[in-house]
C-alpha cells in the first residue's frame, strides 16, 4: 500500500492572498495603523518597510490574528482575521521579531510540538518534520537544546516552526535582524525558494538592499500611513523625477556646465574638473536625447553615467524620519 | 505544481513495532501541551530535585519512623505516626510545588511570548489550559505512585483503617487539583508587573493557607480517626467532589476566557458555568435539608455557607456581566439563536451587558426564593426561630436581592457611559459596583450627618439608598419594616423591567449568515 503526503504544499494562482482593507489600530490617542490598504498576490514576496514605530509589527500582528483592528479588516486567502481567525491560522505561518523558546526542549521536540499543536498526526507529522529540518538546514541540530543555539540557527528554527503546518502565507517580522552576512544570504535564498514554491510572503526588514533583491513588491509605511506601495520599479518610476547624471567632458567643461544648466529640467550642477554632476529630470529615453544634444553642441563627452535610485534612496525620499 | 512524496507503508514485522505504532497513535490523540510539558518536566531540574527529595524523605522517614517505634511496632498499631510523616512528605509537592509549577508554566508562556505562538496554532484556549492541568495531574500521580509503597507499608502496621486512608488520599488529590486550577486561573489574570506580584502573593497565601488547613484536617483524621457517621461522610464527600468539579470548571472556563481573543464569545460558557455552580450549591443545601434532618446544626451551617457563597458569586458574576461590552462582533452574531423558542431561552446567554443584567437578576430572584424557602425549612427542622426572626430574615433577603439588582442596573448604566470613549476590561463592572454601593451608602449618610450637626441620628426613610444601614435595621429589633422593603423591591422591579423593555433594541442584531466558503472550510477541517 502506498501512502501519499503533500510535503511542500504548493499553492498556485495569482489572486490576492493577503489583503488589508482600510486597516486602523489605535492605542489610546496613538494611531499605530491608520487607514492602510494593500494586497499581495499569491506566490509573491512583499516587503514591508518603515522606520521603527511606523506600524509594521502592529499590522503584521493583526494579520497573524494576534491583535484586532480598531476599524477595517484584513484577509488571508479570503478569510477575515476578525471573523474567521481559526481558518486564517491554518493558512498562516508567523515569525515574530522575538523568539519564544521553551526550557529543556531540543529542536526536534520543539518542531514536533508545534506540528502536533497544528493538528498534524502520525506519518504526515513525521514527513513534515523531516522536510522542515532539511529545508531549514537544522537537521544537524535536531537533538540540541534550543537555548544553546546561535541567533542564526534560532531564526532558522523559528522559520521552520512557521512552516511546519505547510501554510500558504508567511508573515516574517524582521527575520534578518542580528544575523551575520552569510546567514542573511541563506535566509534570503530560503525565502525566495518558498515564494517560488507558491508561498505568499510578507516580510519586514530594515536591511533594504536585501529586500530589494528578494521582494516582488514593497510597501513603505510611516506613522501608521502607507506612503507608497507597488513593485520596486514602479515606485522608483513614480519617484524618479530627478536622476543623478555624471558626465566627463574632456575640454571646456565649465562652458559645458553653463550650457547644460540653462537647459530645462537640469538642477544642482556641480563642476569638478572634467566631471559635471547634475540632477536630470526625465526617463532613460530623455537621457539618451540629452546626451545626443550635448554632443551636438560640440562638446567632447568621454563618459556618461546615471545613477538609478536604490530602494534606500526611494525610502529616504518617501519617508520623513518621523516616529510616533 | 504540487510536490508530493510517496511513502510505502512497510508491513509491521514484530510485536515491538506494532506496539510502537500503537503508542504513536495514542500519542497523536493526547493533548500536545501534555506531551510537551511531560517531555520538559522529565528533563527539568525542578521535577528531578522534587522527586529525589520526595523519595529520599520517604525512605528516611520509613527508617527513622520504624526504628523510633521499636519494639512496640511488632505488637501495637503504629501506622498513624508513619502515615502522618508520609502525608507531610506528599503534601508539599502536591499542594505547593505542583500548583506553583503550573502557575509558573502558564505565566512563562505569557512572558516568553510562546503563548502567542500557541494561540495561532489549531489549539483552543481550553486545550491549552487542560493540557497544563493534565501535565500537573500527571506529576501528582507520579509523586503519589512513588510514595504508594511506603503508604502500603504503613497500612500494614495497623492503626489507620482503609476508608480513612482512602479518604485522606482523596482529599489530598482533589485539593491538589483544585489548587492547581486556582493557580492556572491566577496566572494570566494580570499582565502588569505589580499585578503579577499581587497574584503571586495571593497564590502563595492560598497555597500556604490550604497546606495548613488541609494538613490540620488530615493529620487529625489520621491520628484520631474519622469521627463522622457514614451518611455524613457520604454527604461531605459527594458535596466536596461536586463543588470541586463545578468550581474547577468555572475557574478553567475563566482562564480559557482570559486567553481567548475579544472578538470571540467569552461570556456564554462562563454564564453556563456560573449557573451550574449555583445549581450545585442549591443541590448541596437541599440535600442537607432532606438528608441531614437529624443534624440541625450541620444543616444550618451548610445552608448559611451556601447562602453566603451564592451571594458572593452573584455579586461578582453579576457585576462582571453587567459591565460587559455591548459590541457584538460579526463572529458572535453568527452564533445568535435564531428560532423564536431558542431566542426566548438562549438570548440571556449571549454576551452583552443587557442580557448579562437580566440573566444575573433572574438568577438572583430565583436564588432568593430558594433562600426564603430554606429559612422556612430551617425553622421547621429546628423550631428555634421566632416568627419575628423569620420575618426579619425574609426582609433582609428581599432587601439584599433588591439592592443587588439596583446596583447591577447602576453598573449597567455607569459602564455604558464609561465605554463611550474607553475600552476598559470587564473587571470595570466590579469596580463600578463597589463605587456605586459605597456612594449609595455614604452620600445619604453624610447628608443626614450634616443636617443633624454631625451627631448620631436614627434611621429614617431618607436613608433608604443606604443599603448597609437599611439591612442592619431589617433585624427583629430594627426600624425597617415591610413598607421600606416594598419601596426597595418596587425600585428594583422598575429597574429590571426598564432594562428588559429596552432590551429589544440591544438584542435586535439578528443572526448573521456564515459565509458558505467558511462553512465548507469548517466541514473540510472537521472531516479530516
Amino acid at each position: 500500500m502506498i501512502a501519499t503526503h503533500t510535503v511542500a504544499g504548493l499553492h498556485g494562482g495569482d489572486d490576492a492572498c493577503i489583503e488589508l482593507r482600510r486597516l486602523h489600530r489605535f492605542f489610546g490617542k496613538t494611531k499605530a495603523v491608520n487607514d492602510i490598504s494593500f494586497s499581495v498576490a499569491r506566490g509573491h514576496v512583499h516587503g514591508y518597510i518603515g522606520p521603527n514605530g511606523a506600524g509594521k509589527t502592529t499590522s503584521m500582528r493583526i494579520l497573524a490574528t494576534l491583535d484586532l483592528p480598531s476599524y477595517g479588516d484584513a484577509f488571508v486567502d479570503g478569510f477575515s482575521v476578525v471573523n474567521d481567525p481559526e481558518l486564517v491560522r491554518r493558512r498562516l505561518g508567523f515569525m515574530p521579531d522575538s523568539f519564544g523558546t521553551y526550557r529543556d526542549v531540543n529542536c526536534k521536540e520543539y518542531l514536533d510540538f508545534f506540528a502536533r499543536a497544528n493538528g498534524l498526526v502520525g506519518r504526515e507529522r513525521n514527513a513534515r518534520l523531516k522536510w522542515v529540518l532539511d529545508f531549514t538546514g537544522t537537521n544537524g541540530m535536531a537533538e540540541k537544546p534550543i537555548r544553546g543555539l546561535s541567533k542564526g540557527m534560532k531564526q532558522r528554527l523559528c522559520l521552520g516552526r512557521a512552516l511546519i503546518h505547510d501554510p500558504a502565507v508567511l508573515i516574517l517580522d524582521e527575520p534578518a535582524a542580528g544575523l551575520d552576512p552569510r546567514a542573511r544570504i541563506e535566509l534570503r535564498k530560503m525565502i525566495r525558494e518558498l515564494a517560488d514554491r507558491g508561498k505568499t510572503v510578507l516580510i519586514s526588514s530594515h536591511i533594504l538592499t536585501e529586500l530589494a533583491e528578494m521582494c516582488d513588491s514593497v510597501g513603505i509605511i510611516e506613522q501608521g500611513h502607507l506612503l507608497a506601495t507597488g513593485s520596486i520599479e514602479q515606485i522608483q518610476r513614480e519617484r524618479e523625477q530627478h536622476r543623478e547624471v555624471t558626465i566627463r567632458v574632456l575640454d571646456r567643461a565649465e562652458e559645458a556646465a553653463k550650457v547644460i544648466a540653462e537647459r530645462d529640467g537640469i538642477g544642482s550642477m556641480i563642476c569638478d574638473g572634467q566631471l559635471l554632476r547634475f540632477e536630470f529630470e526625465g526617463d532613460i529615453e530623455a537621457q539618451a536625447d540629452f546626451v545626443a544634444w550635448i554632443v551636438g553642441q560640440g562638446f567632447r563627452v568621454a563618459e556618461v553615467s546615471s545613477h538609478k535610485k536604490s530602494l534606500e534612496d526611494v525610502f529616504l525620499q518617501v519617508t520623513e524620519g518621523l516616529v510616533q | 505544481m504540487s510536490e508530493t512524496i510517496a511513502m510505502a507503508t512497510k508491513p509491521l514485522v514484530s510485536n515491538w513495532e506494532r506496539l510502537d505504532d500503537w503508542f504513536e497513535r495514542v500519542g497523536d490523540r493526547l493533548n500536545p501541551i501534555l506531551v510537551k510539558e511531560t517531555r520538559q518536566a522529565l528533563k527539568s531540574s525542578q521535577f528531578v530535585v522534587t522527586f529525589s527529595v520526595l523519595l529520599f524523605a520517604a525512605l528516611a522517614w520509613t527508617v527513622v519512623g520504624s526504628l523510633s517505634q521499636m519494639p512496640q511496632i511488632y505488637t501495637t498499631p503504629s501506622a498513624s505516626r508513619l502515615m502522618i510523616g508520609y502525608y507531610i512528605v506528599l503534601a508539599i509537592p502536591m499542594l505547593l510545588v505542583v500548583p506553583l509549577a503550573a502557575y509558573r508554566s502558564l505565566e512563562g508562556e505569557i512572558d516568553d511570548g510562546t503563548l502567542e505562538l500557541l494561540s495561532i496554532t489549531a489549539l483552543s484556549p481550553w486545550q491549552i489550559v487542560l493540557g497544563k492541568l493534565a501535565s500537573a495531574s500527571l506529576q501528582m500521580m507520579l509523586y503519589f505512585v512513588a510514595l504508594f509503597p511506603c503508604m502500603a507499608y504503613a497500612y500494614t502496621l495497623r492503626g489507620v483503617d482503609l476508608p480513612t486512608t482512602l479518604l485522606a488520599i482523596a482529599i489530598l488529590l482533589v485539593s491538589g487539583l483544585v489548587l492547581t486550577v486556582a493557580a492556572l486561573f491566577l496566572a494570566p489574570l494580570s499582565r502588569s508587573r505589580t499585578g503579577r506580584i499581587a497574584t503571586l502573593l495571593l497564590l502563595m497565601m492560598l497555597l500556604l493557607g490550604s497546606e495548613y488547613s488541609i494538613g490540620y484536617l488530615e493529620i487529625n483524621m489520621i491520628a484520631y480517626g474519622n469521627p463522622m457517621p457514614a451518611d455524613q461522610v457520604f454527604f461531605f464527600a459527594v458535596s466536596t467532589l461536586l463543588l470541586s468539579l463545578s468550581v474547577s470548571h468555572l475557574l478553567l472556563t475563566a482562564t480559557a476566557a482570559q486567553l481567548t481573543p475579544e472578538s470571540e464569545n467569552r461570556s456564554t460558557h462562563l454564564r453556563i458555568s456560573l449557573m451550574v455552580l449555583s445549581m450545585v450549591l442549591v443541590g448541596i443545601a437541599t440535600y442537607a435539608m432532606r438528608a441531614l434532618n437529624g443534624f440541625v446544626d450541620i444543616f444550618i451551617a451548610v445552608f448559611i455557607g451556601v447562602m453566603f457563597a451564592l451571594a458572593g458569586l452573584w455579586i461578582l458574576g453579576g457585576s462582571l456581566m453587567s459591565g460587559e461590552s455591548s459590541t457584538m462582533t460579526p463572529r458572535i452574531r453568527r452564533e445568535l439563536p435564531q428560532s423564536f423558542f431558542a431566542r426566548s431561552l438562549l438570548t440571556w446567554l449571549t454576551p452583552g451587558p443587557a442580557t448579562g443584567f437580566v440573566f444575573a437578576s433572574v438568577n438572583i430572584m430565583v436564588l432568593t426564593g430558594f433562600v426564603l424557602y430554606g429559612f422556612h425549612e430551617m425553622e421547621a427542622a429546628s423550631g428555634r426561630f421566632r416568627a419575628t426572626e423569620l420575618q426579619a430574615l425574609t426582609r433582609a433577603s428581599i432587601l439584599f436581592a433588591s439592592y443587588l439588582i439596583l446596583g447591577l442596573a447602576a453598573v449597567r448604566l455607569v459602564v455604558a457611559v464609561v465605554r463611550i470613549n474607553n475600552h476598559p476590561r470587564v473587571e470595570i463592572g466590579a469596580a463600578a459596583l463597589i463605587s456605586v454601593m459605597v456612594m449609595a451608602a455614604l452620600v445619604p449618610y453624610s447628608i443626614g450627618l450634616h443636617f443633624n450637626d454631625y451627631r448620631n441620628y436614627s434611621y429614617s426613610r431618607w436613608q433608604i439608598t443606604n443599603w448597609a444601614w437599611t439591612l442592619a435595621e431589617a433585624g427583629p429589633s430594627g426600624s425597617v419594616r415591610w413598607p421600606e422593603v416594598t419601596i426597595v423591591a418596587i425600585a428594583a422591579a422598575i429597574a429590571f423591567f426598564s432594562i428588559l423593555l429596552l432590551m429589544p433594541r440591544v438584542v435586535m442584531p439578528r443572526r448573521l449568515a456564515t459565509p458558505e466558503r467558511v462553512e465548507q472550510e469548517r466541514r473540510r477541517i472537521s472531516t479530516r
